[in-house]
């Protein structure tokens, strides 16, 4: 039984992280009201609010996040999908290590924005240029991590398997695949948040539409609360991905103890 | 379906076609790199026979289990079973290891039926079965996370014996469990000998846990058998008895045996005098380097009579020498 004392203590200990942002967001608000703060620096919270529901009203708003959407995740798919498939060859069969896995440590060491300029020279600025950048930077993170987490799989339960009769296919589905998910889910995570890095980069080069044409093209008429706008719609699509990420680890990974609790 | 009468499920076990594989070593023998660790091995275990296999660590036992299960090759020598190759019997070949190996990522259940053919509906009624034999029926849909040390083990024995084994290869798999967990589950794989009728192979450290479920002990050293006696005791064996005891005590004098052969730390020489005590007695052994006293208590010497004369070999524990200087 808890009191109503208690349940007020409960309460209060549930607001106090949310005591300094919002403490944050009062000031400013006040601060943009009383004219401290030139809206032309910082706009004022409501006017960001209002910004972002004249926006969505007209539809705009959305066309933005679809299309930015849809290149983050046709990039995350291409170069997510590379690095998984060639992650589990090389993680797998020794022969194709040693062909693949030296060229492809050298190559992760280049950041994938230094390539913006060979990018453009071969790609030009269209749509193609954004989705290869994405899909290298995305690339490395799945790959390794899933490298990695094949050759960890502990021996003892493959020699289990093996002497149980199960080879190839099962051998994989049962023991190496399971294995290897959760080092495979900690590339995928970090690849979704470099996602969203190169997304936006991406976007600034050059773009007809999406959350970073939509910024680019507010600064130019200095429209303060739609490039704050944006920039917190990528912060709020960023924080969608991981709890997507989160969700599927809690999922797949339910075995492990680390992940079953909340 | 649970049978109690032993002999019955033995008979059917046989007729079946499910009963103990006949297995026949010759001169195996087995390097790692250079170093040699089984020495032209011979062995012939009866089909259906409970053979323990005792030896300390390194002794090459474990590596005999491999070898039987198929999971090391052969440097030298030949497996056969039943009087053919090893490898047509590689699926009535099963291999219990001293952790359970479950796969954390499949339930209990699935970890039992794992490897095996048929249907869905059919694996899972095995399996069932199989952990009912266990006595885990009720646990079929948790995390192996969620089991304790000895109940993982028998979810380990049940994975093995879903595929109807008819050599069941034990490595130590009670060693990491409490007193008496091991002692129910030693009950346990006694009664699930009974019922399938396998040959089964028990590498152990414990020489109680020999005595207890083998009808053969044998000992391994240095990759050789250099002691191999039958279990003539009615089962089930009560741990406490008198002729479990001696045979205990045995074995162990025997495997201490080895020990003294390390040609470390040990006096040869020939008993002079025996000064019998009230609680302590005297032995004087006149060795190469002199008159040696050795204290011995009253009790040891009367179960394990010396007389004048006799050539003993007086050994010291390396973790009991103490050197001090003469002065």
């Amino acid at each position: 039984m808890t009191s109503p004392i208690d349940a007020l203590r409960n309460g209060a200990k549930g607001l106090l992280p949310w005591l300094v942002p919002i403490a944050i967001l009062v000031v400013w608000e006040l601060s943009a009201l009383f004219g401290w703060l030139s809206t032309r620096i910082l706009p004022e919270p409501l006017a960001v609010l209002k910004a972002g529901w004249t926006l969505a009203l007209s539809g705009e708003l959305w066309t933005h996040i679809r299309v930015s959407a849809g290149r983050a995740l046709a990039g995350f798919a291409i170069g997510g999908g590379l690095g998984l498939v060639l992650g589990l060859l090389t993680g797998s069969f020794r022969k194709v290590e040693i062909a693949l896995d030296t060229t492809l440590q050298m190559i992760r060491n280049i950041p994938p924005l230094a390539l913006i300029p060979l990018v453009i020279l071969w790609f030009g600025i269209d749509e193609v240029a954004k989705l290869f950048l994405i899909s290298f930077g995305v690339f490395f993170a799945v790959y390794i991590n899933t490298f990695h987490g094949i050759r960890s799989v502990d021996p003892a339960l493959i020699e289990m398997g093996r002497s149980y009769g199960l080879s190839g296919w099962p051998l994989y589905r049962e023991v190496i695949l399971p294995g290897a998910l959760a080092s495979i889910l900690v590339g995928v995570r970090y690849a979704l948040g470099f996602m969203w890095v190169i997304l936006i980069v991406a976007e600034t080069i050059s773009a007809q539409a999406g959350i970073g044409y939509m910024t680019m093209n507010a600064r130019e008429f200095l429209q303060t609360d739609v490039v704050l706008l944006g920039i917190l719609l990528y912060a709020l699509l960023g924080k969608l991905a991981d709890v997507a990420a989160r969700l599927l680890e809690r999922r797949w990974l339910r075995w492990n103890g680390a992940y079953s609790a909340a | 379906m649970q049978i109690d009468n032993p002999e019955l499920a033995q008979v059917g076990a046989v007729r079946d076609g499910s009963g103990g594989l006949d297995v026949e070593i010759r001169g195996l023998v087995k390097y790692f790199g250079e170093r040699q660790v089984l020495h032209g091995l011979d062995l012939s275990i009866p089909a259906g026979e409970f053979v323990a296999i005792v030896g300390r660590s390194g002794c090459g036992k474990s590596t005999l289990l491999r070898q039987l299960a198929g999971l090391d090759s052969l440097s030298g020598g030949a497996i056969g079973f039943d009087g053919k190759a090893r490898e047509t019997f590689g699926d009535q070949v099963r291999i219990m290891y001293q952790e359970a190996r479950l796969l954390p990522w499949r339930t209990v259940i699935q970890n039992v039926a794992l490897g095996l053919p048929g249907s869905r509906a059919q694996v899972r009624a095995q399996a069932e079965e199989a952990l009912a034999q266990v006595g885990l029926a009720d646990r079929a849909d948790e995390w192996p996370s969620r089991l304790s040390g000895g109940q993982r083990q028998r979810v380990a024995l049940a994975r093995a014996l879903i595929h109807r084994p008819r050599l069941l290869l034990l490595d130590e798999p009670l060693g990491a469990l409490d007193a008496l967990t091991r002692i129910e589950m030693q009950r346990l794989i006694e009664q699930i000998w009974h019922q399938h009728a396998f040959t089964a192979l028990l590498v152990t450290h414990d020489v109680a846990e020999a005595v207890a479920l083998a009808d053969r002990i044998l000992l391994i050293e240095e990759g050789r058998i250099t002691f191999d006696e039958p279990v003539d005791l009615p089962r089930p064996r009560e741990h406490g008895e008198a002729r479990f005891a001696a045979l205990e005590s045995r074995v162990l004098k025997r495997l201490m045996t080895v020990d003294a052969l390390n040609p470390r730390n040990q006096l040869r020489g020939r008993v002079t005098e025996i000064v019998i005590g009230k609680v302590l007695s005297e032995v004087l052994v006149m060795t190469p380097a002199g008159v040696l006293s050795a204290a011995v208590p009253t009790s040891t010497l009367s179960e394990f009579p010396l007389e004048l004369g006799a050539d003993v070999l007086a050994v010291f524990k390396s973790n009991q020498v103490v050197l001090a200087t003469s002065d």
